[in-house]
């Protein structure tokens, strides 16, 4: 590192040089990569689980864009020139854990990437794919 | 008897190199990377704050997260130092989720004294103020503060992992100097 001339304090620098070498010379490293690695392992085999690792509050938010995309497809499938059809609106509160993670189960499967447009975009204009990745990006 | 012939040194493989025979299935390449970037890692969440007793998980949690978003990687600054900053949000939320569980005060896990005894005597007296000066810090001037002091980055190399400019990381790192200069007279 260059002297930038704000850093004068050695002793300062070299504590910070210093600050946590301890606890990582003592840290398993061999330990740590190979559950790292297990971890990744398990991972790729059940890909399909990975909604189990959301909180409830997240599931419920995110199931909350599915049904709010899926209803908007259903509507504007059924949309003539009579006008908007009602949409029955579904109560997250009653479905449990295990529910919610089914329904995003539901639309977590393969299918065509397709463009989003850079237009008209509302969340009902959203593919399920883009929703995946929607969702995908709320767990990271 | 011939002279034996002189052993040519194999270069070991880039990061980029490991990243992309992750990315083709080798799960060796990502236990390489760990082992080449874990010590680093914890070094740079243990002046950050992580308590001895949770670096583990720490580091581990981590590396699962890059791994997950290793393709979001453009390679705008080393990987080493993307991994840091990426260590820097996983401690943010495991600090975040011991306040709401209340389980320990978060204050009082971070002035935790547990650890080996020895690092303790050892470490001497500026070491535990600058660890108490960095709790005091905002966390985007600590952590400009580790990768600069600790890790030796360059202002560039730390402004395109925190997405900032080089001029405001400078600007982070005097201040972060300047408090905790403060701190430990």
């Amino acid at each position: 590192m260059k002297e930038d001339g704000t850093l004068h304090d050695a002793m300062l620098q070299d504590a910070a040089r210093r600050l946590g070498a301890g606890a990582a010379e003592r840290l398993d490293v061999e330990r740590t990569a190979q559950a790292v690695v297990a971890r990744l392992r398990e991972e790729r085999q059940a890909p399909r689980q990975r909604w189990a690792r959301l909180p409830a509050s997240w599931l419920r938010i995110a199931a909350a864009l599915v049904l709010l995309a899926g209803a908007g497809l259903v509507a504007r499938a059924l949309r003539g020139p009579g006008g908007a059809p009602p949409v029955e609106a579904i109560d997250l509160g009653d479905l449990s854990s295990d529910q919610l993670r089914e329904l995003l189960d539901a639309v977590d499967e393969p299918g065509a990437q397709e463009p989003v447009s850079a237009q008209d975009v509302g969340l009902e204009d959203l593919t399920p794919q883009q929703l995946r990745t929607l969702l995908a990006s709320l767990e990271a | 008897m011939t002279p034996a012939e002189p052993v040519a040194a194999v270069p070991s493989p880039t990061d980029a190199a490991l990243i992309a025979a992750w990315q083709g299935g080798d799960e060796r390449a990502a236990a390489e990377l760990v082992r080449r970037h874990a010590r680093a890692l914890a070094r740079f969440l243990a002046g950050a704050g992580a308590p001895e007793a949770d670096l583990d998980d720490v580091v581990q949690e981590t590396f699962i997260r890059a791994f997950r978003a290793v393709g979001t990687f453009r390679g705008q600054c080393r990987f080493r130092t993307w991994l840091l900053t990426i260590g820097g949000n996983v401690l943010k939320d495991a600090h975040r989720r011991a306040k709401r569980a209340r389980v320990v005060p978060l204050e009082d896990e971070l002035r935790s004294t547990e650890g080996d005894p020895h690092e303790h005597a050892v470490a001497g007296e500026a070491e535990g103020r600058l660890r108490d000066g960095l709790r005091a810090l905002p966390r985007l001037q600590r952590e400009v503060f580790l990768l600069r002091a600790q890790q030796g980055l360059e202002y560039e190399e730390i402004a395109a992992a925190l997405g900032t400019t080089p001029g405001a990381a400078r600007v982070h790192y005097h201040h972060a100097v300047k408090r905790l200069k403060e701190h430990m007279k």
